[in-house]
C-alpha cells in the first residue's frame, strides 16, 4: 500500500505539493487528476524517491522512501511521463537488464517478459534496437519492463500518452487485473474517462493540494454534479 | 520469485553500457567506413607525429649540458600539474552534467539500485569521458621522454599504471566539487561566482607572470642563478602534496633507475587513490542523492534575486515586454525578425547553461592574461626573428583557442536543438536560414573577439600598423572558416538524441571538426609564415601574394564546402 503523510514539496518560493495526506490500500486502483502544474508529477517523483520531500513522508508497503529507498523501490513499478530506455539495446535485452536489477531469476524473467510482451504485441519488436521503435512502442516497452518483476505497488505518470486505443485498453485491463490481484495501482492522467471507468477512488489535485478524494459516486454526491468533468472543472476553477 | 543470485548492479551497468558503446561504434563504422578509416589514420598520425616532434624537442633540450635535464624534468612536473588541473576542471563539468542532468541517472534512481552504486558508476563514466582525450594527447610526450633517456622496457608498462592511478584522483575530487556546486550553488550564484573567478584568475595570472630582469652580465656569469629565477614561477609544480608531483616523481625516478624512489611514490599514489576511492565508493552516494534532490527541487534563482531586492517578478502581460537582450538584438542584428529571434533564443540558452559558457570564459580568460602580459617582455624582444615568431605564435594560439571554442560550442548547436528541431523545422524560417543565422552570428562574435585579441597582442609587440592589419585580417578569415566548418559539420553529423554537449562533441563529427580545424590552422599558419613578406628571411611580393591567395582560397573552400553540405543535409532532413 501507499501511505502519504503531510507531504509538502517546495521549489524555492513555490509550494508544488502542499500538505497532502493519502492512503491507498492494497488492491485499490487510484487515479489522480489535476490541471497542469497541480503537483501530480511532483508527488509521484517524491513517491518514486527521485526527490526528497520538504516535509512529510511517503511509505511504500511500509518502507519509508526516504529512509529505506531500496526496499521501497524493490516493491514498486514506476513509469515516468517520459521514460528512459537504452537506445542501442533491444527490448529483450532491456527486459533482461531491468529484470536482473530487480534480482529476478532468468526463467521467471523470461516467462513474465514474454507474457507481457505478448499482451502488448511486442513480439515482432523484441529483437529490434529500441532507437528504431515508435514512441508508443517505446512506451509499451517501458511498461512491460516496469511490470515484469510483479510489483506490489504500481505508480504510472500519464501512462496512456502515446498509446493507441488498442494498447490503452490492454494497459487498462492489465492494471485492473493487477489491482484485483491485490496490487496498489496509482495512476496520474488527464483522461477523465480513464478515471471514470477504472478508478476505485479518484483524487483531484489543484495548486498542490488534494482538493477531493473519493469514489466517483462519492465525488458526485459531495459536489452535486453528474459528471466527473463538471466536478473536475468546478474544483479546479481558479476564478471560482 | 525474485530470489536469483544477485548480479552486482555495477556489473550489469558496465555490461549494458559496454553493449551500447560497442553498437554505437559499429554503427558509426557501418555508416561511413571512410570516415572511420580517416579517424583511425588521424589518431595514428597524431601519435606518431607528436612523438617525433616531442622526441626531437627533448633531444635538443637535453643537449644543453647541465641545463637540459633540469628543464626537461621541470617540464614533466609542469605537464602533470597542468594535466591535474585540466582533468579536475573537466571532471567537475562532466560530472555535473552526468550526475544531475542525465536521464539514465534518474532512471536508475527509480529502480532498486543504491544511490552509492549509481554515483560510483557515473563517476567512472565521467572519469573516462573527461580523461581519455588528455591521455591521448600526452601519451606521445611521455613515450618520447622515455626514449630520450633510454628508459628500460618496463618504463612503458609502469607509466600507464601510474597515470591510471593518477586520473582517479581528479575524477573523485571533480565529482565532489560537482556535488558541492549542485547542492549549494544555484544557477545565478554560479554565474556570478564564475565571472568573479575568471576576473580573479586573469588578475592573478597577470601578476604572477611578471617578467624577470636578466642582464647580459648575469647570463654570462651566473647561468644557474638565472635559470633558477626563471624556473621559480614553475615551482608550484614541485609542491609535494600535489598528486601530479607523485606521478611526475615516480616517472622521472624510474627513468633514472631510482626504482626505490619510484616504488615510494607509487605507494603514495596508490594509498591516496585507495583512500579517496574508498571514500567515494562507500560514503558519497548519500551526498549525491541529497544534491540531486536539491537540484530537482531548486526554485528559480531569478526569483530569489528579485526577492532579495524586494521586488516581485513581473507577471502577466509585463512578462512579454522586450527584455534588454531583445532591445540590444534589435539594434545590433540587421537581419529579419525571425533570425533575430533564433539568435536571442541561442544566447539565452547559452547564458542559462553555466557549464557551457563557464568553459569559454576560462579559455578566453587565460588568453587575455597571456596577451596582457606580452607588454612585460615585448621590450626585451630586440631581434626581428623573435618578434616575428611571437606574432605568428600569437596568431596560432588565438586560432587554436578559437578552434576549441567553435568545436565545443558552435558544432553542437544544431544537435542541441534535439527533439525540438521540429520547432524551427516547421517554422517559415527554414533550415537553410537557420543554419546561416547561426553561422553568421557565431562568426561575428568570434571575429570581434579574436580580431581584438590578435590586434591587442600585435600592439603589445609594437609591430608596424600594416602587420597588425595583416594578422588581424588573417585571424578574421580563420574565424570565418572555423565557424563555417563547425556549423557545417554540426549539421552533417547531428545527434538529436543527446542533450549533453560534451557527449555530442566527443562523437565522430565533433572529433572530425576538431581535427580538421587543427590541421587547417597548422597548415595555414605554416603557409603564411613561409610566404611572409618580412619574417623568416622574407619572400618576394609574388610569393607573398600567392601565399595570401592560397590562404584565402583554402580557407573559403574548407569553410564553404562543409557549410553547403550541412545546408543541403538540413534542407532534406526528415524530422
Amino acid at each position: 500500500m501507499i501511505e502519504i503523510e503531510q507531504l509538502t514539496k517546495q521549489f524555492g518560493d513555490l509550494r508544488a505539493v502542499d500538505d497532502i495526506s493519502l492512503a491507498v490500500p492494497a488492491g485499490e486502483f487510484f487515479v489522480i487528476l489535476g490541471p497542469n502544474a497541480a503537483g501530480k508529477t511532483t508527488t509521484i517523483k517524491v513517491m518514486a524517491g527521485l526527490m526528497k520531500p520538504t516535509s512529510g513522508s511517503v511509505r511504500i508497503c511500509g518502507s519509508d522512501i526516504g529512509t529505506s529507498p531500496i526496499e521501497a523501490r524493490r516493491r514498486m513499478a514506476y513509469v515516468p511521463d517520459f521514460p528512459f530506455l537504452y537506445d542501442k539495446l533491444t527490448p529483450a535485452e532491456f527486459f533482461r537488464f531491468t529484470g536482473k536489477l530487480f534480482g529476478m531469476k532468468d526463467a521467471t524473467m523470461e516467462a513474465e517478459a514474454e507474457h507481457l510482451a505478448k499482451r502488448f504485441n511486442l513480439g515482432e519488436f523484441l529483437a529490434k534496437p529500441i532507437e528504431s521503435l515508435s514512441h508508443g512502442t517505446k512506451q509499451r516497452v517501458a511498461i512491460v519492463s516496469a511490470l515484469m518483476h510483479s510489483p506490489e505497488v504500481v505508480v504510472f505518470d500519464e501512462p496512456m500518452v502515446g498509446l493507441d486505443p488498442h494498447h490503452s485498453r490492454v494497459l487498462k485491463d492489465i492494471l485492473r487485473e493487477q489491482a484485483d490481484a491485490g496490487v496498489t495501482v496509482f495512476v496520474s492522467t488527464h483522461q477523465l474517462s480513464v478515471a471514470e471507468e477504472m478508478a476505485d477512488r479518484i483524487g483531484i489535485m489543484h495548486q498542490g493540494r488534494l482538493v477531493a478524494v473519493g469514489s466517483h459516486e462519492e465525488l458526485q454526491a459531495a459536489n452535486r454534479d453528474s459528471t466527473l468533468e463538471s466536478i473536475f472543472l468546478s474544483l479546479t476553477d481558479d476564478d471560482a | 520469485m525474485n530470489d536469483a543470485k544477485p548480479i552486482p548492479h555495477w556489473r550489469l551497468l558496465a555490461g549494458v553500457n559496454r553493449t551500447q558503446s560497442w553498437r554505437r561504434l559499429k554503427s558509426a563504422v557501418a555508416h561511413s567506413r571512410l570516415h572511420a578509416f580517416l579517424m583511425g589514420l588521424f589518431v595514428l598520425s597524431y601519435t606518431l607525429l607528436a612523438y617525433a616532434l616531442f622526441h626531437k624537442a627533448l633531444q635538443f633540450t637535453s643537449s644543453f649540458p647541465g641545463l637540459g635535464p633540469v628543464l626537461i624534468e621541470r617540464m614533466i612536473f609542469l605537464l602533470f600539474s597542468f594535466l591535474f588541473l585540466l582533468l579536475l576542471l573537466s571532471n567537475v563539468i562532466i560530472n555535473f552534467t552526468n550526475l544531475f542532468r542525465n536521464r539514465e541517472t534518474h532512471f536508475l534512481l527509480s529502480l532498486p539500485v543504491p544511490h552509492q552504486v549509481v554515483y560510483r558508476w557515473k563517476i567512472f563514466e565521467s572519469g573516462i569521458l573527461a580523461s581519455w582525450a588528455f591521455l591521448l594527447l600526452i601519451a606521445p610526450l611521455v613515450a618520447a621522454y622515455g626514449t630520450t633517456y633510454n628508459a628500460p622496457w618496463h618504463f612503458y608498462f609502469v607509466t600507464p599504471l601510474f597515470v591510471a592511478l593518477f586520473v582517479v584522483l581528479p575524477a573523485i575530487l571533480g565529482s565532489w566539487a560537482a556535488i558541492g556546486l549542485a547542492r549549494w550553488v544555484d544557477r545565478l550564484a554560479f554565474q556570478v561566482a564564475a565571472v568573479l573567478a575568471v576576473i580573479v584568475l586573469i588578475v592573478f595570472v597577470s601578476s604572477w607572470l611578471q617578467p624577470e630582469t636578466v642582464t647580459d652580465e648575469m647570463l654570462e656569469t651566473r647561468v644557474l642563478d638565472v635559470v633558477d629565477r626563471l624556473l621559480s614561477r614553475t615551482r608550484f609544480s614541485l609542491f609535494p602534496f600535489l598528486p601530479s608531483y607523485w606521478v611526475s616523481s615516480g616517472i622521472t625516478q624510474w627513468v633514472e633507475g631510482a626504482l626505490m624512489g619510484t616504488f615510494f611514490f607509487g605507494l603514495v599514489l596508490l594509498s591516496h587513490t585507495l583512500f579517496f576511492g574508498y571514500l567515494a565508493s562507500t560514503c558519497t552516494g548519500g551526498f549525491f542523492y541529497g544534491a540531486l534532490s536539491a537540484v530537482n527541487s531548486r526554485g528559480s534563482g531569478a526569483a530569489a534575486f528579485w526577492k532579495f531586492w524586494r521586488r516581485k517578478p513581473r507577471l502577466g502581460q509585463a512578462a512579454f515586454e522586450p527584455k534588454p537582450l531583445d532591445r540590444w538584438a534589435k539594434r545590433l542584428w540587421w537581419g529579419s525578425a525571425d533570425t533575430r529571434s533564433l539568435i536571442v533564443k541561442d544566447i539565452r540558452t547559452f547564458w542559462r547553461d553555466a557549464t557551457q559558457w563557464g568553459q569559454s570564459l576560462i579559455l578566453l580568460g587565460l588568453l587575455v592574461a597571456y596577451i596582457v602580459n606580452l607588454r612585460h617582455f615585448s621590450h626585451r624582444l630586440t631581434s626581428d626573428f623573435w618578434i616575428n615568431l611571437t606574432s605568428y605564435l600569437n596568431l596560432g594560439a588565438c586560432a587554436l583557442n578559437l578552434a576549441t571554442l567553435t568545436t565545443r560550442f558552435v558544432f553542437p548547436q544544431i544537435s542541441l536543438e534535439g527533439k525540438r528541431i521540429w520547432i524551427i523545422g516547421m517554422a517559415p524560417l527554414g533550415m537553410r536560414r537557420t543554419l546561416m543565422a547561426k553561422f553568421l552570428f557565431s562568426t561575428a562574435v568570434s571575429m570581434i573577439v579574436t580580431m581584438a585579441l590578435v590586434g591587442a597582442s600585435c600592439a603589445m609587440l609594437s609591430i608596424p600598423l600594416e602587420r597588425i592589419l595583416y594578422f588581424t585580417l588573417t585571424v578574421g578569415v580563420m574565424a570565418f572558416t572555423l565557424n563555417a566548418l563547425a556549423v557545417g559539420l554540426g549539421a552533417v553529423y547531428p545527434n538529436f538524441r543527446e542533450d549533453n554537449p560534451s557527449k555530442i562533441v566527443s562523437g565522430f563529427g565533433g572529433t572530425l571538426c576538431l581535427v580538421l580545424s587543427f590541421l587547417y590552422i597548422i597548415g595555414m599558419l605554416s603557409l603564411m609564415a613561409a610566404t611572409s613578406r618580412w619574417a623568416f628571411g622574407g619572400s618576394s611580393a609574388v610569393i607573398f601574394g600567392l601565399g595570401w591567395a592560397l590562404f584565402l582560397g583554402g580557407s573559403f573552400l574548407l569553410g564553404w564546402l562543409p557549410l553547403r553540405t550541412g545546408i543541403r543535409k538540413m534542407a532534406n532532413l526528415e524530422i
